[in-house]
């Protein structure tokens, strides 16, 4: 099956330089059936990435320990979902693993649009195929996840071997969130190759219109929420296996994973610009570029090594492969630019400064201020390095100081933007949008610090969620109002109805509203507290109002580990709660242990309870508790955030007004020609 | 340390650092065996400190204070971070200075034992950064909105031409209904 996955591979690549090669070709002569022929070498591209792939988890799950990378990552008692993960626990397969995610995205994108937009997509199937030769080309020469586990001989003569049992899997990606966690991220990455295939094509080929936008939002949202969902999942494994009682402690690699983050939301932003008002075309377009040319630049940090990072486990030297296919990445999108900018002309005219053009315009400053500064945060020690000889860290406090004030900003825009008009936003609008959820906000703020809250970006944080959050739910309630007059549903009934007939504009309210959770989570870090205690069997700790009684301790033998488990009793007010299990986690095959954290979550905090491990002079078991408030906001908001986006993606569903205007009788006047009917209706680009 | 030392003895200075590196690292290692790991207490202050140093153990790219060492036999702070902190309680006794007791680490560790930059000499282009893009960038907006907004004031006086009337009945009928859409 090796020799099925190395073949598969290299047929993989040869399929992908036709698609490339014929691809050009077949622009240059228009030939339907070149057009057809690289269209279905990029299809066949994909089909045997999926073959090798499916090849190498064949390896895993029969225990084929005469392949190298199976030996490094697995072994015979782990568990089969630890099998799968295993795929992408090293350098070899996870780069297999992104060309098998690139290859679910462009066959999808082959076949959606086989027989539409002729003029453009062989452009972006050039593109495309372009992005996958690269990842063939190191799956294939650089990093093959096939080669035979072998030791040099006499004479210089290869012996291959075949090992009884593997090393077995990092125990840190022994956890449920490792099996979904890096194919999130991954599909995050790799789903932006999508906008920027079409975003290069389109200006390549000066397609016509804004059809390009069209034609890859629901592609961008899809990479985007991706990105989002592999974010959090990180920061939770993070909380919930790191035992350190955090979830971001601004690592280089996570740092790469956030930057196109921040870029492909700006786009999704900045791109309604574009649709509504015909401008930043040119802004859009370097935007797309600059979130792709990240994502390779996020999996190039991850894997050269070029700064330092907890997450060592997949380093190697294609560090200069991804600098080089960035840089030609990079010449061909200015030589693009360069060649085709008059195709980019604008229509830019505002009529007012307050309008939503230039929150739209800040929003995406402060995104880009974002990312530029975690970028130089993440890359100043090698600077540093470059031009004084002293390598000077950058660590969490640096980017906690600069990230807090931008990340308040943006929240701020967040209740602001939405609301304000297109072109002009007048002062009574200003009155009427804004005067109660300012109310409602400081009036929290005032509660909040007459309370005792003296950490002030705690406090600014609390009073823009309660300010964000009214305003959103004020353009809820206004209409579902109408709704309501017309219908006489329930409120719920006409909100989900409302949300249905603009999925888009309401989508992003629900997103806008999952990142107020996420922020309110994050406001809480300010007041977390710890205690850590060597124990013995019924001694007890105080955290907050919790009591904590170790009752028990004892030994569990697993088939791939042995685990050392606490029992400790939680008590509030001298009232038993519940049992908390806590354990430690000795791995057999490699010899490493890992923390498995007993987590009492509410909304309110986290008490969070942690086996340390044996204090070797006493042979006490040593807790680490900590009473994290408000954490659970942050995993509801990525939830939130999903549910948003999910629902933005949904086409917008018809007004009854529409459908049946006779049975049901409007107040709305007859429509002037060359009127929209009715806003809300309208193809939602609010 | 006291005095600057002549530059043909730089590289024999690096190796006496490197040495003494190890050996306070080394001093560090074995300190569990002479302190219990996990009953130790730190002052406040120490780990208000060590908040602020990175733990030195090369394996993992924490704060002293916050080193929980994942992967580890010993899930809390290491030895390395003890040790730092240990130290750290040893200069607060002494009634040093915070910004001496960091400036006394990165003497023993080099720069690369700071948590942030400090504040002084190249590193503060760490911190000059973030504010110059913001302000920089602000100015961009602003300067583009503006010239959109003359730009669109401008192209209102120029067009001469008179737009083909429109029935006051029909733009006042349309006006309401934008109006209606639109508030809520």
């Amino acid at each position: 099956m090796d020799v099925f996955g190395s073949f598969a591979l290299l047929l993989a690549f040869v399929c992908a330089v036709y698609a490339v090669v014929g691809g050009i070709a077949a622009i240059v002569t228009r030939h339907p059936l070149l057009v057809k022929s690289a269209r279905q070498a990029g299809m066949a591209t994909c089909g045997l990435i999926f073959l090798a792939t499916f090849s190498l988890e064949y390896l895993f799950f029969t225990d084929n320990f005469s392949i190298a990378y199976v030996v490094s990552h697995s072994n015979r008692d782990l568990s089969t979902f630890y099998k799968i993960a295993a795929l992408w626990s090293g350098m070899e397969g996870s780069l297999l693993f992104w060309s098998f995610l690139l290859a679910v995205y462009v066959l999808s994108v082959l076949i959606a649009y086989r027989n539409k937009n002729g003029e453009l997509m062989p452009y972006v199937g050039v593109v495309m195929a372009g992005v996958q030769l690269f990842f063939l080309t190191l799956n294939n020469f650089v990093e093959s996840p096939f080669k035979a586990l072998a030791t040099p001989g006499a004479g210089g003569v290869m012996n291959f071997i075949t090992r009884a049992d593997g090393n077995g899997l990092n125990p840190l990606l022994q956890y449920p969130e490792m099996v979904i966690h890096p194919p999130n991220l991954y599909s995050g990455y790799t789903g932006f190759t999508i906008p920027f295939a079409f975003a290069l094509g389109a200006l390549l080929a000066r397609y016509p219109g804004e059809k390009w936008i069209h034609l890859t939002r629901k592609w961008t949202m899809i990479a985007w929420m991706f990105q989002s969902m592999g974010i959090l999942l990180g920061a939770h494994w993070a909380y919930a296996v790191l035992g350190w009682g955090g979830y971001w402690g601004w690592d280089p690699v996570e740092n790469a994973s956030l930057l196109p983050w921040l870029t492909g939301t700006a786009f999704l932003h900045s791109v309604m610009m574009q649709e509504k008002r015909g401008m930043m075309k040119v802004w859009n377009v370097w935007l797309v570029f600059c979130t792709f040319l990240l994502c390779m630049l996020g999996t190039f940090l991850t894997r050269s090594g070029v700064v330092s990072s907890v997450h060592a486990f997949a380093q190697s030297n294609i560090g200069p492969w991804f600098v080089a296919f960035m840089g030609i990445t990079l010449a061909v999108c200015l030589g693009a630019y360069l060649k085709n900018r008059d195709y980019l002309a604008s229509e830019n005219q505002l009529d007012s400064v307050i309008s939503r053009e230039s929150s739209f315009l800040f929003n995406n400053l402060l995104f880009l201020v974002a990312c530029v500064a975690v970028l130089s945060g993440t890359l100043f020690p090698v600077f540093s390095e470059w031009f004084t000889g002293n390598r000077i860290s950058v660590g969490a406090p640096y980017f906690n100081r600069v990230n807090i004030p931008i990340g308040l900003l943006i929240l701020f825009l967040t209740g602001v933007g939405p609301l304000l008009a297109w072109r002009k936003t007048s002062r009574e609008s200003l009155k009427r949008n804004f005067g109660w959820p300012v109310l409602i906000g400081l009036l929290a703020g005032g509660v909040a610090f007459a309370l005792g809250f003296r950490a002030y970006y705690s406090l600014a944080s609390l009073i823009l969620c309660v300010f964000v959050a009214a305003t959103i739910l004020l353009e809820f309630y206004r209409g579902s109002r109408v709704i309501r007059a017309r219908s006489g549903a329930s409120f719920a009934a006409c909100a989900i109805d409302l949300t249905m007939r603009n999925t888009r504009r309401y989508g992003g309210y629900i997103i806008h509203m999952g990142m107020v959770f996420v922020f309110l989570g994050l406001a809480g870090t300010a007041f977390n507290r710890d205690v850590q205690k060597s124990m013995q069997v019924g001694d007890s700790m105080q955290i907050g109002p919790y009591t904590l009684v170790l009752q028990a301790t004892d030994s569990k033998p697993e088939k791939n580990y042995t685990a050392q488990r606490m029992m400790v009793e939680v008590l509030r007010g001298n009232q038993p709660m519940m049992m908390l299990f806590p354990e430690k986690r000795n791995f057999l095959t490699n010899k490493e242990n890992g923390t498995m954290v007993a987590i009492y979550s509410t909304l309110k905090e986290d008490l969070y309870v942690v086996f340390a491990g044996i204090d070797p002079d006493t042979q006490q078991p040593v807790i680490h508790a900590y009473l994290n408030p408000l954490v659970k906001w942050i995993w509801f908001g990525g939830v939130t955030v999903v549910f948003g986006t999910l629902i933005a993606l949904l086409p917008n569903r018809r007004s009854v007004l529409v459908l049946a205007p006779a049975q049901q009788p409007s107040t709305v006047e007859p429509v002037p020609h060359g009127v929209v009917a009715s806003p809300i209706l309208r193809e939602g680009h609010d | 340390m006291a005095s600057s030392p002549p530059p043909f003895c730089e590289k024999a200075m690096t190796r006496n650092r490197a040495l003494r590196r190890t050996l306070v690292l080394l001093g560090m290692a074995t300190l569990p065996l002479i302190v219990p790991v996990g009953a130790q207490q730190f002052s406040d202050r120490a780990k208000k400190i060590g908040f602020q140093l990175k733990c030195m153990c090369g394996s993992c790219s924490m704060t002293a204070a916050g080193c929980s060492h994942p992967g580890g036999e010993f899930s809390g702070p290491c030895p390395t971070a003890k040790g730092m902190l240990q130290e750290a309680d040893q200069h607060v006794a002494k009634g040093e200075t915070d910004e001496q007791i960091v400036q006394a680490f990165a003497q023993e560790f080099g720069t690369t034992v700071y948590a942030e930059p400090p504040k002084s000499g190249f590193s503060l282009v760490a911190w000059a950064m973030p504010t110059v893009y913001l302000v920089l960038g602000a100015l961009v907006v602003i300067f583009v909105i503006s010239r959109w907004v003359k730009k669109n004031a401008s192209e209102t006086t120029a067009s001469a031409v008179p737009a083909p009337p429109i029935a006051p009945e029909l733009l006042e009928r349309a006006r309401k209904l934008a109006e209606r859409a639109t508030e809520d």
